[in-house]
């Protein structure tokens, strides 16, 4: 295997205020970040991902222990050095005013350009690239700042991009963003590191997009430790769940997903298939009964799905009594004031 | 593929300079001709290229009064411009300008200690102080601009909130007025008046040989800015991007520091605190020119500036009367509106710098 890109030895992280008294968020960091991976840090709010991202950027200085980029410390290289190896894109939304995708991405190439900031035919192909890496060409002349959030996190993406670097950091790039925003984001990047076989490091709160996307979790517990590994892997060993695992929140194994520990209603039998037993089970889950599997001998109440023609009936057999519905919300209003 | 409307664009822009270039020498020309007295544009133009057959009187007041005053007017509008630029940049904060943040007030509290502390300590600096001359008096208002900035940098780094900026340069303004104002308490009347007519602000009475020690001091300064855009621009994005893409941040402040100090605290020790010019001709830049980019701000509200300041003298002078009004009183009856405008235009919260 090739070394890696980016490792850390022993890393502390935190905040020192240049006092003795030190805030140590993490320690005994030892990570490592290949060439084309696509990693994601996940990990509940306040776990210190942020002050990772910033240390391994070169933003905070290391507490104690080392990054190493390449086979050189990372405090060995300059600001300059390091704009060539590394670009970042952070969370909060720029407020930069006026200004055209075109020249936001263009400051991409600062650290290759002169003092009077001189673009050449080169840097300009390379911003041209960058658009064209994101899915922004034809966005050249529109002003950054009328676009959607979702846009402009490209545009950022993109300026980056334009840095030409080895690693590309973001923080929870998708924060400010809605559903397709989010998803378009992290299919970007994904899509960067199979494409282009650029590597990207993330942190994200989409459990969700990272599970599918990402080559490798960096999964950080609130008490600062991290581990390491394929998503999959990390939901079987059990990891993924501990981390996350709240009052009444569940990972379910089965079905990768959260989901929220409600009042237990008892069992109830379902005789379905395909997208309508998918469905069905999710309404009743929705109100607290749990699903088994139907058998003659059910001990429960039991649904049964008939269609005929086109329509569905959901039929409920209880005891001797049977009930016919014609959707979900009246049989699961019918469930909850039963 | 863009080159083709970047291009258009940029002859827009060419186009808009040439057009504010046309309105500065326009306004130069009315300010020259008009005031107290009315003097023909031939006769003007006689004098400057020194042709005869001029009243002497109007060539003592072109050459002697009009000249340096509109010299002075367009040098304190491009520095006062250029330096609330580089502060709402930095301090990315729309309503940063020397006048807001009280650096002006440390540039007075320089200025007042130059004309009466001297006074003060019984007479010792004041042969020091009259061979420094007028140097002495720049030196000394940049010193007190720079002193109030660097602690505003110096607190304010851990402020984010534009608001708090605000009140931060409020009480500096406040705690360096109560300085001055205890200075005037054991001050002689002779040099409290003289330091009180000159905080009336003013762009008369510089004379051709401080204009010697201002103008090179104006050019020093512009020309730390002119190495400054691509810093300035990457800044805009804010100081952890700054820092990421390779920007010496700290080099850059400094040199901010520098040049936006020495800008205003030159052009107060010579004219007196001038407000609004500075927090105004940027946003006026930024609106006219559509763009956040220094590479074309900073000419832009140089030459803006130029316009306004020379504008609001020939206000100031009240064409057809004999009234002259305080520079200060023009610039700010116009520019406490504008003021008005963009705080209320800006969105809630917001820290940018719309168009």
């Amino acid at each position: 295997m090739k070394p890696p890109l980016l490792s850390t030895q022993n890393l502390q992280i935190g905040y020192s205020n240049g006092k003795p008294a030190s805030k140590v968020i993490s320690f005994d960091l030892n990570l490592e970040l290949h060439q084309g991976e696509f990693v994601c840090l996940v990990g509940p709010n306040g776990a210190g991902k942020s002050t990772l991202l910033r240390t391994l950027t070169g933003l905070l200085p290391a507490l104690d222990g080392e990054v190493l980029l390449g086979a050189k410390k990372l405090a060995q290289y300059t600001r300059k050095e390091l704009a060539n190896e590394i670009s970042v894109v952070l969370t909060s939304p720029i407020e930069v005013g006026a200004m055209t995708v075109t020249e936001l991405v263009a400051m991409g190439r600062f650290p290759y350009t002169g003092l009077f900031d001189r673009m050449s035919g080169n840097d300009w192909k390379i911003v041209h690239q960058a658009l064209e890496m994101v899915g922004l060409l034809g966005f050249e002349e529109r002003m950054v700042h009328k676009l959607s959030d979702g846009e402009r996190q490209k545009v950022m993406i993109a300026r980056a991009l334009a840095q030409e670097p080895r690693i590309l950091v973001l923080d929870e790039p998708t924060a400010y963003l809605d559903l397709p925003g989010r998803v378009s984001v992290m299919n970007l990047l994904h899509e960067l590191t199979t494409d282009h076989g650029q590597t990207v490091l993330t942190s994200t709160h989409d459990l969700d997009l990272a599970m599918r996307s990402a080559d490798r979790l960096w999964l950080m517990s609130p008490g600062g430790k991290i581990i390491s590994g394929a998503p999959e892997d990390l939901v079987l060993s059990g990891d993924f769940q501990r981390v996350f695992t709240r009052d009444r929140i569940t990972y379910d194994v089965m079905n990768g997903h959260f989901s929220v520990v409600g009042n237990n209603e008892g069992e109830i039998c379902l005789q379905a298939e395909g997208e309508l037993r998918v469905w069905t089970e999710r309404a009743l889950q929705r109100v607290g009964y749990s699903v088994i599997e139907d058998s003659p001998t059910c001990p429960a109440m039991r649904i049964a799905v008939h269609m005929n023609e086109n329509d569905v009936i959901w039929v409920l057999q209880d005891g001797d009594q049977e009930r016919e519905f014609n959707n979900l919300e009246s049989l699961v209003s019918f469930l909850r004031a039963h | 593929m863009n080159a083709k409307s970047n291009h258009t664009s940029g002859s827009n822009q060419a186009w808009i300079f040439i057009l504010l270039g046309v309105l500065l020498l326009l306004v130069i020309a009315l300010n020259l001709t008009l005031g107290s007295v009315r003097i023909p544009l031939q006769d003007i133009l006689k004098v400057l290229f020194g042709q005869s057959g001029v009243k002497d009187s109007w060539v003592f007041i072109v050459q002697d009064y009009r000249l340096p005053k509109i010299l002075t007017a367009i040098l304190a509008g491009m520095a006062l411009s250029a330096s609330g630029l580089q502060m709402q940049t930095m301090f990315r904060n729309p309503l940063a300008d020397p006048f807001i943040l009280g650096i002006n007030s440390g540039a007075s509290l320089g200025v007042a200690i130059a004309i009466m502390g001297a006074g003060l300590a019984g007479g010792l600096f004041i042969p020091a102080l009259s061979a420094g001359g007028d140097l002495g008096l720049v030196a000394a208002a940049s010193l007190g601009a720079g002193l109030v900035m660097g602690l505003i940098l110096l607190v304010g780094r851990r402020v984010q909130n534009p608001t708090t900026l605000l009140i931060l340069g409020l009480m500096f303004g406040h705690a360096t007025s109560a300085l001055v104002s205890l200075l005037i308490y054991f001050s002689a009347p002779e040099k409290v008046k003289a330091y009180s007519i000159w905080s009336f602000g003013s762009f008369t009475g510089v004379t051709w040989d401080q204009l010697m020690v201002l103008v090179p001091v104006i050019l020093f300064a512009l020309g730390i800015l002119a190495f400054l855009p691509k810093g300035l621009n990457a800044l805009l994005l804010g100081e952890d991007y700054a820092r990421t893409m390779g920007l010496n941040v700290t080099r850059l402040r400094v040199l901010v520091l520098i040049s936006a100090s020495v800008l205003s605290g030159a052009i107060t020790a010579f004219c007196g605190p001038i407000g609004f010019i500075g927090v105004a001709v940027p946003h006026i830049a930024r609106n006219l020119f559509k763009t956040s980019n220094h590479k074309l701000l900073i000419p832009a509200v140089i030459l803006i500036g130029a316009i306004v300041a020379v504008t609001a003298d020939l206000v100031a002078q009240m064409p057809g009367s004999q009234f002259v009004l305080p520079i200060n009183v023009v610039t700010s009856l116009f520019g406490a509106p504008f003021v008005l405008w963009i705080v209320l235009k800006r969105k809630q919260g917001s820290t940018s710098f719309n168009v």
